[in-house]
């Protein structure tokens, strides 16, 4: 009989240490119970103590306060890891992190044609993977291949040292510091595609650039040399040059910015004295340019300025660029040469949104929508570009677009462009197509980036 | 045995430079941190300062800055006790909680965000009849986190106070028996403003600052939406040190931050350091302030405990 009281207590014993958990999490009011199994020696002093804690503790969480019981998890390199944009990867002591990330934007266009036909279509105009990290506290880097185009194309390229305060200094191929257009990402560009101005923009180069940022000012200058996909069977010195950017924002509020800028950049051409300037129209399903200088020969140096302005007041932008270009051609040679182009455009959020600014780089980045529906915003661009000049018949377009954006989510946007296209008689892609051509395109991006 | 002995000492001594070398290894290095869920933001906002202060106590034998960040209160504390950190920036009921459980020293006020104090603010939606804590009977109020002075402790004061009686709830579908206030957590501004604009809650408390940044409060939602109730002014956030970091470090760190405002060269690190402006002596209004603080926080956690 004693054996059984023993055998039943000992069962007893073991379905309440397994029930123990779940008891806890169901009904903090164990005490009085616990005292009898205490007692009649069902569980020892010290898993009453234990259970006691447990149940204690749990009451805590009861009231939302967090159980004050100190684990012994407490790994300095121990590793958050996220998974909101992106995967995020970061030490609790700052020193290292690793991210994943990418973009695919696709697009589709129908043209409206006016004197020949423009291919309708679509594209992936950009599928991209990004990787990017910290390295003992202060060593940076990123590296971003572009798919977009069928093949891998190396973008954003280099390592950065961050062991300054406020400034850092990036070695490898990144956007030299001018327009402010250009250096927006184009996750959060307003419009589809940049402004015609845009063709005089320097894009990303290999070099060496510095960066600084104040309370209300940016400053950042590099010295570049070609990009990383250039022609590397072509024997000779690759032009080189200096590009800086600077940046005042006396207004930088969550709904209230404005933005000054001014950007200049010099190229010497070295023995590649051959300079062309072409530019799709706001458009890049069809490859057709317009405008297009043709092959510019004896182009000693290349000298451009920009200027930038841009105000957000609540849910209204208004943002305009005028760049310059001067070609200076060797002597002897054919006259120098100028080029220029500007644009302006203002945006509505419908919605109540802001466009967010990012006052550490002096340029715009993502916008949050406020609603469960997400945000809408209108927006309405002229730009327009000169490319004639001389002996140079490149061209001039003025271009009207039409933009409505659908943010769904931060991440995830629809735009739709109309583009109403006004080119003039040198508009003919240097011979290749009939000048005063004057298409209208409708236009469509789905993206998403992570 | 002669010779066992001599290995014998040159090991002893080995070991013994070995742990001093150790041991002066942690001494010459200033550890800085604060509780994060975003490591990597929060790194950039300590490193300018914590590199700032070093540079100023070479001569006191800090050679190195470390940044440690906890990800809650409870790590941060044991880290206290085993000396892993010596200087926490944090918000007062953090700094509190740490002075109560190590004798952490609070050294000085910091203007976070270039605000010396901020207060509470109690939210509803316009129109639903809340015009007064009490108000609050058999409904439901929206808190952030339990770790936060201005949407945990203060509000719960406020409440307590008020003579209403609360009651935790575990998800937004329950209510509260009878006439207790039912309190839930959203662990966000944004859901706190959220969620009382969609009328899934009652009302939401979090502090002014807030209130006025659309990332948090929306301005469509801001117009459907009444202030019904202000707390007193908290100090905006203070700096903490372990209790026994040697006093001429405290001493020094404490002349470094209230002397930095007037140094130009440091306008970058107090830029980095949460938009901070200056920092200032824990003066009598201060503690006038803190000792508010310091009723509300142990009321809230007695009454929490007696519930």
């Amino acid at each position: 009989m004693t054996m059984i009281i023993q055998c039943l207590k000992k069962i007893n014993k073991l379905i309440f240490l397994i029930l123990i958990p779940s008891l806890v999490q169901a009904n903090s009011d164990l005490k009085p119970l616990l005292e009898v199994l205490k007692e009649n020696e069902t569980i020892s002093s010290e898993q009453f103590e234990k259970i006691v804690d447990a149940v204690d503790n749990n009451d805590k969480n009861n009231l939302g306060i967090p159980a004050q019981i100190n684990t012994k998890k407490n790994d300095e390199k121990e590793l958050l890891i996220k998974i909101d944009n992106g995967l995020k990867i970061s030490t609790y002591d700052g020193s290292a992190n690793f991210s994943v990330g990418g973009r695919m934007m696709i697009d589709t266009a129908y043209y409206s044609d006016d004197k020949q036909p423009i291919g309708d279509g679509t594209e992936f105009r950009r599928a991209r993977i990004e990787f990017n990290g910290k390295m003992y506290e202060v060593w940076s880097y990123q590296l971003d291949v572009e798919f977009g185009g069928g093949s891998a194309d190396a973008k954003e390229v280099f390592l950065s040292y961050d062991g300054f305060t406020n400034k850092r200094i990036k070695i490898g191929q990144n956007k030299a510091p001018f327009s402010l257009e250009e250096l927006t990402s184009s996750k959060h560009t307003t419009f589809m595609e940049n402004a015609l101005p845009n063709v005089f923009a320097i894009g990303r180069r290999v070099g060496i650039l510095y960066e600084s940022y104040q309370e209300n000012w940016t400053f950042a200058a590099g010295f570049f040399g070609e990009s990383f996909d250039n022609d590397v069977s072509k024997e000779g010195d690759e032009s080189w040059g200096l590009s800086g950017r600077t940046t005042f924002t006396p207004v930088s509020e969550d709904t209230k910015v404005l933005h000054f800028g001014a950007s200049l950049n010099y190229f010497d051409q070295e023995d590649n004295s051959e300079v062309r300037f072409r530019s799709r129209p706001e458009s890049h399903v069809t490859d057709t340019r317009y405008l297009d200088t043709g092959k510019i020969k004896d182009v000693e140096k290349q000298y451009s300025y920009g200027l930038e302005f841009a105000a957000v007041l609540g849910p209204f932008s208004f943002q305009t660029e005028y760049i310059n270009t001067h070609l200076e051609r060797k002597i002897g040679g054919a006259d120098d040469l100028d080029f220029f182009g500007y644009y302006m455009y203002g945006s509505w959020f419908i919605t109540g949104e802001s466009r967010a600014y990012k006052s550490k780089s002096g340029k715009f980045d993502r916008v949050k929508p406020l609603n469960e529906f997400g945000a809408i915003e209108l927006a309405l661009r002229y730009s327009m570009v000169d490319l004639t000049n001389g002996s140079v018949t490149g061209g001039e377009t003025d271009q009207y677009t039409f933009g409505l954006n659908w943010y769904i989510k931060p991440n995830i946007k629809i735009m739709g462009n109309y583009v109403r296209v006004d080119n003039d008689i040198n508009a003919d892609e240097d011979g290749g197509v009939i000048g005063d051509d004057d298409p209208n395109i409708w236009q469509m991006r789905f993206q998403l980036d992570f | 045995m002669y010779l066992f002995r001599n290995y014998l000492l040159v090991f002893n001594i080995l070991i013994f430079f070995q742990v001093s070398i150790f041991a002066n290894n942690r001494d010459s290095i200033l550890v800085i941190g604060k509780v994060s869920n975003n490591p990597q933001k929060h790194y950039s906002y300590l490193k300018p300062m914590l590199n700032y202060a070093v540079s100023h106590m070479k001569d006191l034998g800090i050679k190195k800055g470390k940044v440690l960040m906890a990800r809650d209160n409870n790590q941060m504390i044991q880290y206290l006790q085993e000396g892993k950190i010596d200087w926490i920036t944090e918000s007062i009921f953090s700094a509190l909680i740490y002075q109560q459980t190590t004798n952490a020293e609070l050294l000085v006020r910091k203007w976070k965000k270039h605000s010396p104090n901020y207060y509470t603010i109690f939210i509803s939606k316009k129109g639903n009849d809340i015009n007064q804590l009490t108000d609050l009977k058999g409904r439901k109020i929206v808190l952030e986190d339990p770790g936060s002075s201005t949407a945990f402790y203060v509000p719960l004061m406020e409440m307590i106070n008020a003579g209403l009686t609360l009651e935790f709830l575990h998800s937004v579908e329950k209510k509260p028996s009878g006439n207790n206030v039912g309190y839930i957590f959203a662990n966000s501004e944004i859901n706190i403003a959220t969620w009382v604009f969609k009328g899934l809650v009652d009302a939401g408390a979090y502090n002014n600052e807030d209130w006025k940044k659309v990332d948090h409060t929306p301005v469509v939602f801001r117009k459907k939406l009444n202030i019904f109730h202000k707390s007193d002014t908290l100090p905006r956030s203070i700096e903490v040190v372990r209790n026994d970091l040697p006093d001429p470090i405290k001493k020094r760190l404490k002349s470094i931050l209230l002397n930095i405002e007037n140094d130009p060269s440091a306008r970058n690190v107090l830029f980095a350091y949460q938009k901070t402006k200056k920092f200032d002596e824990i003066n009598e209004d201060i503690n006038n302030e803190l000792n508010r603080a310091r009723i509300v926080l142990n009321k809230v956690h007695e009454n929490l405990n007696s519930l």
